[in-house]
């Protein structure tokens, strides 16, 4: 789930709160296709990708857009403005009930020897593979994957040779929004949601972003392996309410280190 | 200086005809306002801004809470709560600085420490644990408690005065002048000789002390104290956004932010909180967010300050 | 375009607010109704029970004014002033500020403890009476009491219908002996597992506490308690902890969240237990939960406060309260927040003055009431700390995909089943 992050803050250098709320959207609209359509979520999440695709272009472009030269804090007000309104209306659409997708796949679990492998937990993980494969792709092989490296990179080299930014902006935003929406139909069956879920998901995200390396597919994505591993070992090693604290720790210690992340282009 | 004279003796002399639910309004206005000045120091003056400051509350609540405890009266719990902040802002603001983080890494580092204070918190049970710590109301002046909520007005109104004299202060010195430097090049600054590191660290300690004070006020006008509430991201926020909106490194900035950001919240609860439909107020508030971000998008204090010079030549 | 509509926005909400900040206090004396503040958490994490607190509440008010309001009063209507807090600890005062304000004589709320206890000091301060329809903290009645006893405070305006921390661990500590007794085993490896929040904690230091007390010959593992961060993203590597600790039975303290990723997990993991029988906690017997969970909650025993379904105007409120809310259980939030309106009825019924507190207050401390849809174990009334010592939990279990209480036998509807059945 972090491999949305990565791309919107790499390119737009936003600190993106309503990140975690989008997700949440994600989610819901899995359960609606599920509970309407009966639309598997391992089936409906390119849905969800194009949905909030829309939705992450709209908000760049009408809200993010004017503001652009406005000093870089103002972007975290906008956000948790939008957050909030993201938040609530999914509370009032939805309830305040935690909601699950039921999928047949999420019932299984295959025992390996002593250890359960958990049939959902592997699909998901498989397309999270497939989509940080895709995403690379895109990025490094086509021109507008070039060009929205180039703008993350520079914005005023980008504008020099005359790309359009805006546009360039815009896509990316969504790009960022679309990834959040799958990751939300995936993740959807395993982890159950509320409306307040986003906040949570927000900080671990960031959490994993900065550990993996910032502005790189590869780091979000072995930042994600090791902050599950980190947990997991605090919580049989220690108390299991305490496991939290491993991965903020972990993040300390790499944002003191190592503070482009462990995959991160050292930047000055 | 004469306006600001005026401001506050109307503030003083406002409690007499305000209904009670107005005073609590004031007393949250000027409270978020004295921290939101507070993070000033370091985040608006000095650039470096911090998404942990309600770690520093926390701290400073706590001290004061399990001080009073032990039979110690929370106005010297009160001092050394902000000592213990202090405290803590050195050690946070010495490893990010002589690291050099910067921008979004000393962000997420203030983020950290805070979550770790969080998670501590919610997991020793000398400090209460999750269940946290609850006060008991005596409303006796001696123990910071008060039987007329206009006390808790006038301490939060001194607050605010006490940061905001603070903060100007700093701002008329070298002290003050060298930290703009820092925030617009710190680069240049260290070629010129500054100590950019003592300075910056200075900045923290003040703000963290400021920060640990107003622990004692959180703790002892809502009598809990509850590791998520004072320790979590959302308190962060509610002190970051204040100077953001009002202007950030201006000295009237976080106190117009307040002015602001708490009465919208307010207003749109009490006119949309009653429906049905819940949630709708918070979607107002979401809304008129985004609204006062587009109008205002470098702040209402420098936009109010445009407005004013460009009267005074017209 | 947009400046300017958002500045049209911004002016409006700014001449509305200033209206509401300037609004003065009702006149007490010319009020037909009786306002009461009802603040709940109807927004953020606790926004479940908190709107089912609100509609609780509701549902009381409407059915005490079309019984004809408070007749001794010549039939003063209630009036709810409804409070937010958000889910946000300082809310709780601010809301209750506010609704006193708006004329509210007497507040009720609010499910979480925290905010109930900035809540107390409004109350203190102002001379309302409080009435705490939910939120389990001893400290919150108990500290009103200690100060007024030394003399700190000259009135309590404060008391409480919801079974206190510790008093959730002492029933559930006896109907554990009670139900292991009658099923005729000793479980020797009762594994405690609790969410690590405000709710969590004092569950478990309340059943622990009670345990250590008792004594009991079933033995609980003390030392493996197991606590999780809530809301859990993950719960594999703590159910593999309890696996290795070769369990009879599981007792989770969960949230409706985790108890969602809890139960499939100790399925996935294919458990060798008893049964799962927890303390008190929401998340089993919910409506939405069992939706979800089917299977997995089956035979799921859990001791929480329990609408008497033996009466058959509580089956009554219970269906209103489905068609109203969409289809969920009038449960642990919803029935004590209408059995609290209830209450204040028959207080007002019996107080000298409507508009003094502290008769008010005397009122309260003489109730006797019995009427409550609840299960109690008596007529409510309040002890020298403010609380009802007759507010008691139920055991219920989920048995044929609908919660039935099953324990203690006289609030029995059905045999319990246990040990559940293997699968």
């Amino acid at each position: 789930m972090a491999v949305g992050l990565t791309l919107i803050f790499g390119v737009m250098r936003v600190v993106n709160f309503a990140h975690g709320d989008m997700m949440v959207w994600g989610m819901y609209l899995a359960f609606v296709l599920a509970t309407r359509a009966g639309l598997d979520p391992y089936l409906a999440f390119p849905v969800c990708a194009v949905a909030l695709f829309a939705l992450g272009v709209v908000v760049q472009r009408g809200l993010v857009d004017p503001i652009i030269e406005a000093p870089h804090e103002m972007q975290i007000l906008l956000m948790l403005g939008v957050a909030l309104v993201l938040e609530n209306t999914a509370l009032l659409i939805f309830g305040p009930e935690p909601a699950r997708v039921r999928s047949p796949l999420a019932r299984l679990a295959w025992e390996v020897g002593p250890l359960y492998v958990d049939v959902a937990r592997l699909v998901t993980f498989a397309v999270a593979v497939v989509l940080t494969l895709a995403l690379s792709l895109f990025l490094y092989r086509t021109d507008l994957g070039r060009l929205i490296r180039a703008s993350a990179d520079n914005h005023y080299g980008a504008l020099v040779i005359g790309a359009d930014v805006r546009r360039i902006y815009a896509t990316a935003f969504g790009i960022g929004a679309a990834c959040v929406g799958a990751a939300g139909a995936l993740v959807s069956p395993i982890l159950p949601f509320q409306p307040p879920t986003g906040l949570s998901l927000s900080v671990t995200s960031f959490n994993i972003v900065i550990i993996g390396g910032m502005g790189s597919l590869v780091g979000a994505f072995i930042g994600g392996l090791l902050v599950s591993v980190a947990e997991s070992l605090g919580a049989v090693f220690l108390r299991p309410s305490l496991k939290e604290l491993f991965s903020f720790s972990l993040l300390i210690v790499i944002l003191l280190f190592r503070p482009a992340g462990l995959f991160g282009k050292r930047t000055p | 200086m004469w306006a600001a004279a005026l401001a506050v003796a109307v503030l003083l002399a406002l409690p007499a005809v305000l209904s009670g639910y107005a005073v609590t309004i004031f007393i949250l206005i000027f409270f978020y306002a004295f921290l939101a000045q507070a993070w000033n120091v370091v985040g608006g003056y000095a650039g470096q801004l911090s998404a942990g400051h309600a770690a520093f509350v926390g701290v400073g609540g706590y001290t004061a809470a399990l001080l009073f405890e032990r039979g110690v009266t929370p106005w010297i719990g009160m001092f050394a709560g902000g000592a213990l902040a202090a405290v803590l802002g050195a050690i946070i603001g010495y490893l990010g600085f002589r690291f050099g983080l910067r921008g979004f890494y000393f962000v997420l580092l203030t983020v950290a420490f805070a979550e770790i204070c969080r998670i501590l918190a919610s997991n020793v049970e000398a400090v209460g644990g999750a269940v946290g710590l609850y006060i008991t109301f005596t409303g006796n002046p001696r123990q910071f408690q008060f039987q007329d909520q206009r006390a808790y007005y006038y301490i939060a109104l001194a607050l605010m005065l006490l940061a905001t004299g603070v903060t100007a202060l700093i701002e008329r010195r070298r002290f003050g002048i060298y930290l703009t430097a820092i925030r617009e090049d710190e680069t240049a600054c260290e070629a010129l000789g500054v100590d950019v590191l003592k300075y910056k660290l200075l900045a923290m300690i003040v703000s963290s002390f400021l920060a640990g004070l107003g622990g004692t006020f959180y703790a002892f006008q809502n009598f809990s104290l509850q590791p998520g509430a004072v320790f979590g991201i959302p308190l962060s926020v509610e002190i970051v956004i204040r100077p953001i909106i009002g202007g950030a490194g201006t000295l009237l900035g976080p106190i117009l932010g307040s002015f602001i950001l708490t009465p919208l919240g307010e207003v749109s609860r009490s006119y949309f909180g009653q429906s049905g439909l819940h949630g709708a107020h918070l979607i107002v508030y979401g809304v008129l967010l985004v609204a006062v971000v587009l109008f205002l998008p470098q702040g209402a204090y420098p936009y109010l300050r445009k407005l004013l010079s460009r009267r005074n030549i017209a | 375009m947009t400046s300017r509509l958002s500045r049209r926005t911004f002016l409006k909400t700014a001449v509305a607010g200033a209206a509401v900040v300037t609004t003065p206090v009702t006149l007490r004396a010319q009020a037909k109704t009786f306002k009461l503040g009802a603040v709940h958490p109807v927004t953020g994490p606790l926004a479940e029970p908190g709107q089912a607190c609100r509609l609780g509440a509701q549902m009381a008010v409407e059915a005490v004014n079309a019984a004809g309001g408070i007749k001794s009063k010549g039939g003063v209507k209630l009036e709810l002033v409804l409070g937010d807090t958000q889910t946000k600890t300082e809310n709780g005062r601010v809301e209750a500020e506010r609704v006193v304000t708006q004329g509210a004589r007497m507040l009720m709320g609010s499910f979480d403890s925290g905010t109930t206890n900035g809540m107390v000091s409004v109350a203190q301060q102002r001379r309302v009476p409080f009435l705490v329809d939910i939120a389990a903290a001893d400290q919150i009645t108990a500290n009103v009491a200690k100060s007024v006893a030394e003399g700190q405070q000259k009135v309590q305006y404060v008391y409480r219908n919801f079974p206190t921390g510790s008093s959730f661990g002492r029933k559930a500590v006896q109907y554990f002996g009670e139900i292991f007794a009658e099923a005729k085993v000793t479980p020797k490896r009762v594994v405690l597992m609790y969410c690590n929040d405000l709710f969590g904690q004092t569950q478990s230091r309340g059943f622990l506490a009670a345990y250590k007390a008792a004594k009991p010959a079933w033995t609980v593992l003390e030392d493996d308690v197991i606590a999780w961060p809530e809301p859990p993203s993950d719960l594999s590597t703590e159910v593999s902890r309890v696996k290795s600790l070769k369990p009879d039975v599981i007792s989770p303290i969960t949230r409706p969240a985790s108890a969602q990723i809890l139960l499939p997990e100790i399925r996935k993991q294919r458990l060798d237990i008893l049964g799962i029988v927890g303390p008190g906690s929401p998340g089993f017997y919910e409506a939405g939960q069992i939706a979800i969970l089917k299977d997995d909650v089956e035979y799921a025993m859990v001791s929480n406060p329990w609408a008497n379904f033996k009466n058959p105007r509580t089956i009554q409120v219970a269906e209103e309260y489905k068609k109203r809310s969409n289809g969920k259980t009038f449960d642990t939030n919803s029935g004590y927040s209408y059995d609290a309106v209830h209450v204040i009825a028959d207080v007002l019924e019996r107080t000298a003055s409507l508009d003094d507190p502290d008769a008010i207050v005397d009122a309260i401390k003489k109730t006797s009431f019995s009427s409550g849809l609840m299960q109690y174990a008596g007529p409510i009334h309040f002890n020298e700390l403010g609380d009802n010592p007759n507010a008691v939990t139920t055991m219920t279990q989920i048995l044929g995909q609908k919660p039935v209480a099953v324990w203690p036998r006289e609030a029995a509807l059905q045999k319990f089943v246990f040990p559940r059945p293997k699968a």
